[in-house]
């Protein structure tokens, strides 16, 4: 006996060893990646830092030569002063390199001379009754959208704002020629981009790393089934085994007698019928339960976009929430509240604009104007009444609590079951929120004259009277 | 011979139960549908096919039971947008005199028409009082349809207005003296790139939220 344990032993240590080594190979590979990622992002941090860095000085050293000439302030304090006038005044319908309601600004200071300017914005509509031709011509290339005068600003603020305006200008246009495509970002958006491109990579070499160590498990087990047959071959061919070794190393297992024993047909059959029981219930529970509903809508609206990374709060759009009995699906100019101007180019936002008649081009409306159909998710039987400003304005509950996290969902489905059941527990063990609200005085009282140690909860007020919901 | 009858007897009574659930474009079996579709016409419903549901239908009107729609209307819809110029129900107030009033200027509709900023600047007044009661409503209804653009302290820093662009603060250069008037034109009829919000908010909610706004404007 003792003479052959050196040989299982050095079999325990054939199989240690390699998947020792495995390991001690994996984990190199993840730190070494992990390392390069690291010094990936450090990289692009220093040459978006540099970009800046360049950019500024650039923009700075431009805007000195361009300046004197016209007149308009280029010291640093009336560049500030300039963007604080601007800030306050002008951003509602100008931008320096878009135009918003009204026309970019970038360059505003060379297109047109410095006494036209100080007039314009001083009184634009004088300028324009004037007959002065370009005025009049950007009055109507801008459907006639009056800029408001700004008689309360000194000729002095003017020109500090012009000079601001001019010195934005310079640095927009600085990078534009020092850019030179290497991909140096200057605005938010590509230096996100970059971001995400970093994280994409990542994420495929970790792939990659699955597939690797997927591999090498492979590989493992297949040397391990190469050592035990070369070891039940080599300790076959040995003379000195007595028939007990012998046996336990030609062991085979014979399957059929397993699976046509009592005990294991039993326990087949046990599962069976659990599994189908459950399903079985399962599916009469569902019968007349739309938990999961998921429709598709005829424009994919994500609540996800809207209620949760731009936080709009739910009533407004759904404005019936706390007056009726219907939250309300929103109508198509409330659609246009935003995306008159946002996102203009979309497929699922020109469905819109075709249901509305709307010419994103010339901004106007036709006639030709037909309804969204929109599928309803939540749907509850006719027989039963549910009123949500009664819950929502008065219980004070939040939408969440029957909808579910609605702002993570990108196509809405039914959370809750709806149910009489759920309804009916909800009531049970919601307190009622009776302070401040004199409606509840006298229901308090007899409350609390009958059961002093319970709090007053919703069916504690009739909240399980078949007649609060069943019409 | 008998088990293997009830066993297949099980697993078809499971194949088809299981697809009673509810999941993507199907909403599930109903239990019972007469009572979940209104024979009344329902809001926010609309089912157009005239035969849908006849199967079941105990009426004898040749739709079926599941129609609802309302043929009068335009796109047979149910939902219909209320007549020009009338009052709403329930407008009244229960006021301290111990009897109800209504407050015309609250209920009855905004007249001044939507190029006479200037006008309206001048001449319109808050018909509410300042209270503390007011003001609050104003921050919850500020917080509801104002806030994704101009923000929680008006700044114009909303999640919505940083993307929008062109929000402006309320408490600088002119924006700071913006008349009562003014705030409630520009609700009701927008302004530059904000559009008109009377269909979302009432007028008396209106004059709360300019209560509100003039607290952000005094910041």
């Amino acid at each position: 006996m003792f003479k052959k344990r050196p040989d299982f032993r050095n079999l325990l240590h054939l199989t240690i060893r390699p998947l020792l080594t495995g390991l001690f190979l994996l984990s190199l590979i993840f730190t070494a990646f992990a390392q390069t990622d690291t010094t990936a992002t450090a990289a692009q941090g220093g040459t978006d830092a540099a970009g800046g860095a360049a950019t500024d000085g650039a923009a700075t050293d431009g805007a000195t030569p361009a300046a004197g000439a016209a007149g308009i302030p280029t010291s640093d304090e009336a560049i500030a002063a300039g963007a604080t006038v601007f800030n306050a005044n002008c951003t509602v319908c100008h931008a320096i390199n878009s135009q918003v309601v009204g026309p970019a600004l970038k360059g505003v200071t060379e297109r047109r001379p410095l006494p036209w300017l100080l007039k314009f914005i001083h009184n634009s509509q004088d300028v324009v009754k004037s007959g002065d031709s370009y005025a009049v011509n950007l009055f109507n290339k801008f459907n006639k959208t009056v800029m408001p005068p700004f008689t309360s600003l000194s000729e002095d603020q003017i020109k500090s704002v012009l000079g601001y305006i001019q010195s934005e200008s310079n640095k927009a246009a600085a990078p534009a020629q020092a850019a030179a495509g290497d991909g140096t970002a200057t605005d938010g958006q590509q230096a996100g981009g970059g971001g995400a491109a970093v994280g994409g990579i990542s994420s495929q070499y970790f792939t990659i790393i699955l597939v690797g160590l997927i591999i090498v498990l492979v590989l493992i087990l297949l040397v391990l089934i190469l050592i035990i047959s070369v070891m039940s071959r080599f300790l076959n061919q040995r003379t000195d085994l007595d028939e007990e070794d012998r046996e336990s190393i030609n062991r085979t297992t014979n399957y059929r007698k397993i699976v046509t024993s009592t005990p294991f047909i039993g326990i087949i059959i046990f599962i069976f019928l659990s599994i189908a029981v459950k399903v079985g219930l399962d599916g009469l529970y569902s019968i007349g339960v739309q938990q999961g509903y998921m429709p598709k809508q005829p424009i994919a609206y994500s609540h996800e976009l809207h209620a949760g990374k731009y936080e709009i709060p739910c009533q407004y759009c759904h404005t019936g929430v706390m007056k009726s009995k219907s939250a309300n699906i929103p109508s198509a100019n409330i659609c246009m509240n935003c995306h008159q101007q946002i996102k203009t180019e979309s497929p699922e936002i020109q469905k819109i604009y075709a249901a509305i008649d709307f010419n994103p081009e010339t901004q106007t409306y036709g006639n030709n104007k037909k309804p969204i159909q929109w599928v309803r998710v939540h749907n509850l039987p006719d027989l039963v009444y549910f009123n949500h400003a009664q819950h929502v304005k008065v219980g004070g509950l939040e939408c969440q609590t029957c909808h579910g996290p609605i702002q993570e969902m990108p196509v809405v489905y039914q959370y809750s079951k709806l149910t009489m059941g759920w309804c009916i527990n909800c009531h049970r063990e919601t307190q009622v929120n009776a302070k401040g609200n004199a409606y509840y005085d006298k229901l308090l009282e007899l409350h609390e004259a009958s059961n002093p140690n319970e709090p007053m909860t919703v069916a504690s007020i009739g909240g399980l009277e078949c007649s609060k919901c069943h019409y | 011979m008998i088990n293997k009858h009830y066993l297949y007897i099980l697993s078809s009574a499971v194949i088809l139960l299981s697809g009673c659930e509810a999941q993507g474009d199907y909403p599930g079996l109903e239990y019972a549908p007469q009572m979940y579709h209104s024979v009344p016409y329902e809001p926010l419903t609309q089912i157009t096919d005239r035969e849908d549901g006849e199967w079941l239908s105990s009426l004898d009107d040749n739709v079926g039971e599941f129609y609802n729609s309302n043929p009068n209307n335009a796109y047979a819809m149910n939902v219909r947008i209320p007549a020009a110029n009338t009052i709403r129900r329930n407008t009244d107030r229960y006021s301290a005199g111990g009897h109800f009033e209504t407050n015309p200027e609250l209920v009855l509709p905004y007249n001044i028409p939507a190029d006479s900023l200037d006008y309206a600047s001048r001449v319109l007044k808050n018909p509410l009082a300042a209270t503390e009661d007011v003001v609050g409503q104003g921050q919850v209804l500020y917080a509801t349809f104002c806030y994704p653009c101009h923000g929680g302290n008006g700044l114009g820093d909303g999640p919505v207005g940083k993307v929008y662009k062109g929000v402006p603060a309320f408490n600088a250069g002119r924006y700071k003296e913006m008349t009562e008037g003014h705030i409630f034109h520009v609700i009701t009829y927008g302004q530059g790139r904000m559009n008109p919000y009377a269909s979302q908010v009432s007028i008396e909610d209106r004059w709360k939220i300019v209560e509100y706004v003039q607290t952000l404007q005094n910041q």
